[in-house]
């Protein structure tokens, strides 16, 4: 009679602190991040070695980074999403609008590795740790650019006339391009008003507002001169077209996806961990090898041919990338979309 | 009586709460989002800035432009098609082959096919070769990025429209009508001009005005065709919404869009409406 009750007792101890891991360990979360070859790259490099570790499954919510902000703002206090990858700039104005959770760095086992610039900090928490870094350096047609372009001067030479490719400020990068030119070319006023008449004189034939539209220009021989993303240009390197991607000599303007921990998530600690895994130096190399993304910890070797696709370029480092203060980026954004909606798409 | 009620509530249920949650909702929040300011207040402002804006009006003046051409166009071009297959095809497996290859296209998204025209109209695409091959040009024309080539890529996605709306109204001409007004000594014109095209009238207003709405508010194709070197108002707002995340202004012009659209759309069938009144009076 004892032996059953004691027997029983035990199985229900069992039962129940197998019900509290339960708890504490999901079964599965939410990451959200980009689709096409960004998301089976990052589910290839992060999240499948994060479940063969955790057993934790990852549930992929695929959307770009405005898109997973929208969502982020619709699931407030009933976190669906745990952890989101957006891109620069969006994640200042996901921290804005309050909804991310401090990411304990302290937690993180591989937090040590991560470079300086790749933690962002609002006040004393950080709410954001780089996934990795992308440039916006100047691609050509090699069959109708004989010379490798020193620089972004460049794109004003008469013989590609019509032939040009720069994003519009629909693109992530269309602003920040906007600011970098200014800077490149010396010009210190608030306005940029030397840029707009430099930007206005040039005869463009694509303004574009996806990186897909770029790449296709350029694959169809409509443009043959312009701005694109290292990791556009070097797939279509890779395709074997006569396509060549440099880093002129006033450099390349550079940002990165980054990954969040969104607040009110109820895996906090499983979404930690997952971040935790994206910082090790095999998921930074896995990923610079499928994406050509500069990795935003120390410790990773890669081949020689990956690295000079990387944004920096041969030879190059993060510290040769400029990167923006997104927050001055985003305040001068309705007024730079606005005054190119007048002078230049027109 | 009461069941038949009951029951129309009940069918009538379903599709009008569909009706409210996807369109009356959304709607609402893009209104009350447009006589707002970012902290809720109620404000003018959003409105004053759209309307009291030569850019704006610039602006609206292409999206009409654009819309009205491709109305025209579409209702020239749908006419003497839809009559060659309600009138000329004899053959019944041919004129459904036909119709066929004119849906078609529907099936395929905007986007494939604005990309198709994007190879096709390319500075070395394909329009661009053969004028050049055949010595009538000496330089590339210029398509893409011009109202040109967003002209070109509405006609060709919003034809079908047309075409369908006047057949249906051909096919159900009563040909004793024609006869008659032949028998009455009036030549092939006239009686096209006094009675098959006034009977068809109702098919040209369904079609044009289909074409018109979906012109109008079309985004992807003038998006991917202008290479971002023409913008409509439907690419404004876009970018309200998806780039400067300023929700207000972007609600505006999309009000601004509709409220200019449903007024198009009203003096038009209105002048129709008069029109035949007084073809009936006469």
């Amino acid at each position: 009679m004892w032996n059953k009750v004691l027997m029983s007792t035990a199985a229900a101890l069992v039962g129940l602190s197998h019900a509290a891991h339960a708890q504490t360990t999901p079964q599965s979360i939410t990451v959200a991040y980009y689709g096409g070859n960004w998301g089976e790259a990052f589910d290839a490099c992060v999240a499948q070695p994060f479940t063969k570790a955790t057993g934790i499954k990852v549930v992929a919510e695929i959307g770009n980074s405005t898109t997973t902000l929208s969502k982020l703002q619709q699931q407030t206090g009933e976190a669906v999403i745990d952890v989101a990858y957006m891109d620069g700039g969006i994640s200042e104005i996901a921290e804005a609008a309050g909804v991310l959770a401090p990411i304990d760095l302290e937690k993180l086992s591989n937090a040590a590795a991560l470079q300086p610039q790749a933690i962002y900090k609002n006040g004393d928490h950080a709410f954001a740790v780089s996934a990795g870094y992308y440039s916006l350096g100047l691609i050509y047609n090699t069959s109708e650019v004989s010379d490798v372009p020193q620089s972004w001067e460049e794109l004003w030479n008469e013989s590609y006339a019509g032939a040009v490719a720069i994003p519009s400020p629909n693109n992530s990068a269309g602003v920040p391009f906007v600011i970098f030119l200014a800077g490149a070319f010396g010009d210190k006023s608030e306005t940029m008003d030397a840029t707009f008449a430099k930007l206005k004189a040039l005869d463009t034939g694509l303004l574009y507002d996806t990186s897909g539209a770029a790449s296709n220009a350029f694959q169809s021989n409509e443009v043959v001169i312009g701005a694109h993303f290292n990791v556009g240009a070097w797939d279509l390197i890779d395709a074997g077209l006569p396509i060549g991607f440099t880093v002129p000599k006033e450099g390349v303007w550079a940002t990165d996806a980054r990954m969040h921990i969104v607040k009110g998530t109820k895996n906090a600690d499983a979404a930690a961990e997952f971040i935790d895994t994206a910082l090790t130096a095999e998921a930074a190399s896995c990923l610079a090898e499928r994406l050509y993304l500069g990795p935003a910890v120390t410790g990773v070797t890669l081949s020689p041919d990956v690295e000079k696709k990387l944004p920096w370029g041969a030879g190059g480092s993060i510290e040769s990338l400029h990167l923006f203060d997104w927050s001055d980026v985003n305040t001068k954004r309705p007024a730079v979309t606005d005054r190119w909606n007048r002078e230049i798409a027109n | 009586m009461f069941t038949s009620r009951l029951t129309l509530l009940w069918l009538l249920a379903l599709p009008l709460c569909v009706f409210t949650a996807f369109f009356l909702i959304p709607l609402g929040v893009v209104f009350v989002a447009s006589l707002t300011t970012q902290d809720g207040q109620f404000t003018l402002s959003q409105y004053g800035r759209v309307l009291l804006d030569g850019y704006h009006w610039q602006v609206i003046a292409v999206t009409f432009r654009l819309a009205i051409l491709s109305t025209i166009i579409c209702i020239v071009l749908g006419y003497p098609l839809a009559w060659y297959l309600v009138r000329i095809v004899k053959w019944r497996s041919w004129r459904r082959a036909c119709v066929i290859m004119l849906i078609l296209p529907l099936f395929t998204s905007n986007i494939v096919r604005s990309f198709g025209w994007m190879v096709l109209l390319g500075r070395t695409g394909l329009v661009n070769d053969a004028l050049l091959g055949a010595g009538l040009i000496e330089r590339p024309i210029r398509f893409l990025g011009t109202e040109t080539g967003i002209l070109i890529g509405l006609v060709y996605i919003l034809l079908p429209f047309t075409v369908l709306t006047i057949g249906n109204a051909l096919a159900r001409v009563e040909p004793s009508l024609e006869h008659a007004s032949r028998d009455l000594g009036a030549g092939p014109l006239r009686t096209f001009c006094s009675i098959t095209f006034p009977l068809t009238m109702h098919g040209v207003m369904a079609g044009g005005i289909i074409v018109f709405s979906m012109a109008i508010s079309a985004y992807v194709t003038p998006a991917l065709l202008s290479g971002g070197k023409v913008t409509v108002l439907a690419m404004l707002a876009f970018q309200q919404y998806s780039t400067v995340f300023d929700f207000n202004y972007g609600g505006a012009l999309s009000i601004t869009l509709l409220t200019f659209t449903m007024a198009l759309i009203g003096i038009s069938s209105w002048m129709t409406r008069i029109g035949v009144h007084e073809k009936k009076g006469n």
